[in-house]
């Protein structure tokens, strides 16, 4: 058995009672942190507080070498963990495909994923959301300036009056090496400022809504035009930022509200 | 110093005076004489003393120059010559005859008008003066031949009249027989033939100093058999005081070679690719000193006090000292420090150097031999043409852990100085790999490590470079990214020869504009549509976008080639180099997000898919090969061809040439290595010989497996093959 375990969003105690159950009660259990990870606890502390000896791979361990993680699954009960939900993001649907094609049987226990806690925190609708985007380091893609599926992701949506979830990029072990910061050492988080300074060059007049540390005791939302917002500090990662299209009456209510927005700059219907 | 003072001053007069500038270099086969006839040339312009002329060699500064008593750098030096009562300024670089030091000869090339070949009267036109000439008409630079050493003719051979006359006519013949057929196809060029009636040819002994022409002869009244009788009766001194080399020499210069206001029209089409028709074409064609600064750096040297000296051609405007410049292929603009010209191995600095002249300029801290440097940002020159690729290797590592910053620091300089010279690193075991054109090349290399700085340094020994190529095409193969979330459709098949020939010599790359790199494309026999296709092309390998519309593939192209040039610089085989490989990218699905089509995700997917394709292609290993040529007498020749034949070579042609006998063979580079003492210590010294870098060759079937199987051990790699390499 292959139970995929999501870890929500901010530390051991952000999974759900059923997730816990499930990882106590594993023979194995294997974790990736490269697609995010939990900024307010480490493995440490995760394996203290399940009582779990777990074992971390790095994406080679993952997508080249899953064998042993298959092998293990056929005949123990095997749980694999991510922050936030196993199947948003980086979707592992090829771990569970591949242990079907073994005949593995396998189960999703669900967690908080940051998408969800976007619409929870800002008051945007979850059914006014059109397509999401990462925005990646500029030195981790090939473009010049913004991605063009960054660009047309954004522009896509707005034309249909939807809002867009900007994720903001994350780079862990050996991709973190390739950054140019010299501070950077095995992590590197790029922050809401610097994601709203990339989307000025382009949209410098664009209200950015910003959501940093969601799932953490202390979130933050914050909103203003994105060469604004590009000039504030919002404190510790991760952050992730929001275009909206056209807002509702009560999505503007609750931008105001929630997030310090000038009602004037919203384009409401 | 009086003297010297006041050149300067004159050819400073004379910089500005472009009708009147001559720019040539001297090129020849090894030991055929050049250093010591442009040392005759610099006493006869008073730079040097006339009595040590000969035995200075004032153009070997280099220490191990002196020692080896060959010229390894292109040296340059500016002179001054009277000729039908107006003075000349002569720019002059000295280049290497010796094989292994090929791409200094190309890059002095670009920097002159004229080219004087130089040929031994005794051995005549050898392999090296082929490629000289070669070098010379490919670059638009017009020939003219001095034959050198006539004194051995008259005093050691003790030829008669007529057989001399037969033996310089044949040398004459076969120098024209070589120019004829590598101008043939060049429309711009009628006929570069060289003739004695006409003055292009010179003869004469650098060693003595003397030197006759048809024009000399007239002008001095003195016929053949005049000269031969001081010759034979040791007049010599006379001899060079009645007809002095210098003066032949120099008037032919003046008298034949263009001048940069006829040169430069010619030749800017030629070795540039902008826009012809813009303002910067126009004040390249009329050298106008007014105009933008266009500087071309054809060679950088070390100064011990000034640091980086770049010397080049200044094809437009003026350099002076505090201009702001472009250095193509980087971002920003270096500062000029100082400006000079050539005088001996000493620089001089002037407060400006003009349009058509050589200059030596210190601040240009971004270029490297072969950059163009400009005061505003234009189409480069094209990247200049290296005839030979590096074929061996050597590791070099500094013999304590202190010096390894300046060993790095050095090592930068050398490939900077020397492009021909590649430096990489072997990630694995930290230790600097040097490339080079041969075992002497990079001997030479390292001695100047350590002896100018002074780093003890130990030296691996030498390895052969080897290439990777596909026989045959192959089916398209599918790869996939890590998460399989990405997968590339490729096919490859193995090019023409013509079309890799095209893209080795630089007619068609990606620095050009589209509409001509399409054109020398289909000129190479490649299909139209896929000419309008070609993405990228690296080494002697082109990639073809075949695929129609895909979504993100744009943003995603870097990725993709950078995954194809790490799978092409290392083969399936044996991690060399792949070459003439023709790439074609069918289809290509990704994931919606770059996140999850990132470096970690394309690279391995196409590396993968491109190795996959190649051994599809039954990829095999080839190895360098180099031409031998055996100048041995009668008794030695079998020896002389046994070391050929040992070598795994093959004995081409034997002939009578003279009193000797030549052996003319091929053989691989790596059995080549130690040749030199060996040839020796085989026919008891008595052998002279010449090698010339030949190509790759596919190895033999039956030591394809063994060979793979060594480079994998020296390289750390596994020693076993992937099981889809059935064919070896």
């Amino acid at each position: 058995m292959l139970t995929f375990i999501g870890l929500g969003l901010y530390d051991e105690r952000s999974i759900t009672v059923e997730g816990q159950e499930a990882l106590r009660a594993a023979d194995r259990a294997y974790a990736e942190f490269y697609t995010s990870r939990l900024i307010g606890t480490d493995v440490e502390s995760l394996e203290s507080h399940h009582d779990t000896p777990i074992e971390v791979r790095d994406r080679e361990g993952v997508e080249q070498h899953p064998e042993d993680v298959l092998e293990a699954a056929e005949t123990e009960d095997v749980a694999f963990l991510t922050a936030g939900d196993t199947m948003i993001s980086t979707t592992h649907v090829d771990l569970r495909l591949r242990a079907h094609e073994r005949g593995i049987e396998t189960r999703v226990l669900h967690g908080v994923t940051a998408q969800t806690a976007t619409s929870s925190l800002t008051g945007l609708q979850n059914y006014r959301f059109g397509k999401a985007t990462t925005l990646p380091f500029p030195y981790a893609h090939g473009a010049d300036g913004l991605p063009e599926s960054v660009t047309e992701t954004l522009e896509d949506n707005r034309e249909r009056g939807l809002h867009t979830v900007v994720y903001l990029d994350i780079k862990i072990g050996a991709e973190a090496r390739r950054s140019p910061r010299e501070d950077v050492e095995d992590e590197e988080y790029m922050t809401a400022d610097v994601g709203a300074e990339l989307l000025a060059d382009e949209y410098p007049d664009l209200t950015g809504v910003v959501v940093a540390r969601a799932g953490s005791p202390d979130p933050q939302v914050a909103a203003g035009r994105l060469e604004e917002l590009a000039t504030r500090d919002f404190g510790d990662p991760l952050h992730l930022l929001v275009v909206p299209g056209e807002l509702h009456l009560l999505e503007a209510d609750a931008l105001v509200e929630l997030a310090g927005a000038d009602r004037e700059a919203l384009e409401v219907v | 110093m009086g003297r010297r003072k006041k050149i300067v001053q004159e050819c400073e007069r004379l910089m500005d005076e472009p009708e009147n500038i001559r720019n040539i270099a001297i090129a020849a086969h090894v030991d055929h004489g050049k250093t010591t006839l442009s040392d005759n040339l610099l006493a006869g312009a008073g730079m040097i003393s006339d009595e040590t002329a000969g035995e200075q060699l004032a153009m070997d500064t280099e220490e191990d120059e002196q020692e080896r008593g060959i010229t390894i750098d292109a040296a340059n030096v500016s002179m001054t010559h009277e000729y039908e009562d107006t003075n000349h300024l002569i720019n002059l670089i000295d280049t290497p005859g010796h094989v292994d030091f090929g791409g200094d000869v190309t890059r002095a090339m670009r920097a002159v008008d004229g080219a004087l070949v130089v040929v031994d009267a005794v051995e005549g036109a050898m392999p090296q003066t082929e490629t000289v000439l070669r070098q010379a008409l490919r670059e638009g630079v017009k020939p003219t031949l001095f034959i050198n050493k006539v004194d051995r003719l008259i005093s050691e051979l003790q030829e008669g009249p007529e057989e001399m006359q037969q033996r310089l006519l044949s040398v004459i013949h076969d120098v024209n027989e070589l120019i004829r057929g590598m101008t043939q196809d060049m429309d711009d060029i009628d006929d570069w033939t060289v003739s004695v009636e006409e003055g292009t040819v010179g003869f004469g002994s650098a060693l003595y100093k003397w030197g006759v022409s048809m024009p000399s002869m007239q002008r001095t009244g003195m016929d053949f058999g005049e000269i031969m009788d001081l010759e034979r009766n040791d007049k010599r001194q006379e001899l060079h005081e009645r007809t002095p080399l210098s003066d032949v020499v120099l008037d032919m210069v003046c008298e034949h070679f263009p001048n940069p206001v006829d040169a430069q029209p010619m030749r800017i089409p030629r070795i540039w690719r902008g826009d012809d028709e813009s303002d910067l074409a126009e004040t390249m064609r009329l050298v106008d000193e007014d105009g933008e600064v266009v500087f071309m750096v054809t060679d950088i040297a070390m100064d011990p006090h000034a640091g980086e000296v770049a010397s080049g051609r200044v094809f437009s405007g003026s350099l002076e000292k505090g201009q702001e410049l472009y250095v193509s292929g980087t971002a920003g603009k270096n500062r000029v420090q100082s400006v000079g010209i050539y005088m001996g191995g000493e620089r001089e600095e002037v407060d400006h150097v003009p349009a058509g002249n050589i200059a030596a300029v210190t601040g240009l801290r971004d270029a490297i031999a072969g950059s163009t440097v400009s005061s505003i940002e234009m189409t480069p020159f094209e990247s200049i043409e290296h005839i030979s690729e590096p074929v061996i290797t050597k590791s070099v590592e500094a013999q304590t852990m202190d010096d390894l910053p300046k060993l790095i620091e050095t090592l930068r300089q050398v490939s900077k100085e020397d492009p021909t010279i590649q430096i990489t690193i072997n990630e694995d075991t930290g230790e600097h790999l040097i490339s080079g054109q041969g075992e002497l090349h990079l001997e030479v290399i390292t001695q100047r490590i350590e002896k100018n700085q002074g780093i003890p340094v130990n030296t691996g020994e030498p390895i052969v470079v080897y290439r990777e190529q596909p026989q045959q095409p192959s089916d398209e193969i599918e790869g996939i990214s890590p998460n399989r979330h990405n997968r590339f459709y490729v096919s490859i098949e193995p090019m023409p020869d013509e079309l890799v020939e095209t893209i080795k010599m630089g007619e068609a790359s990606m620095d050009m504009p589209e509409q001509e790199r399409r054109e020398a494309l289909q000129e190479a026999g490649m299909h139209k549509d896929d000419s309008q296709e070609v993405e990228h092309i690296h080494g002697t390998n082109i990639l073809i976008d075949d695929t129609k519309g895909i979504q993100h593939l744009n943003e995603t192209m870097e990725l993709v080639i950078e995954g194809f040039e790490d799978a092409l610089d290392n083969g399936p085989l044996a991690n060399e180099p792949v070459q003439g490989t023709l790439i074609r990218l069918h289809d290509a699905r990704l994931h919606e997000d770059t996140i999850h089509r990132g470096p970690a995700q394309v690279i391995p997917a196409t590396r993968n898919a491109l190795h996959k394709a190649l051994i599809d292609g039954k990829i095999k290993l080839l190895e360098p090969m180099q031409d031998a040529r055996i100048d041995v007498p009668n008794d030695h020749m079998g020896a002389a061809s046994g070391e050929i034949q040992g070598r795994r070579g093959r004995v081409d042609d034997m002939y009578q040439e003279g009193d000797l006998m030549v052996v003319e063979g091929v053989a691989p580079v790596g059995e080549m290595i130690g040749f030199a003492s060996d040839i020796r210590s085989a026919t008891e010294g008595r052998a002279s010989w010449n090698t010339e870098n030949a190509g790759f060759e596919v190895m033999s079937d039956s030591l394809q497996r063994e060979k793979i199987m060594e480079i994998r051990e020296r390289k750390g790699m596994k020693l076993e093959l992937p099981p889809s390499i059935d064919y070896i």
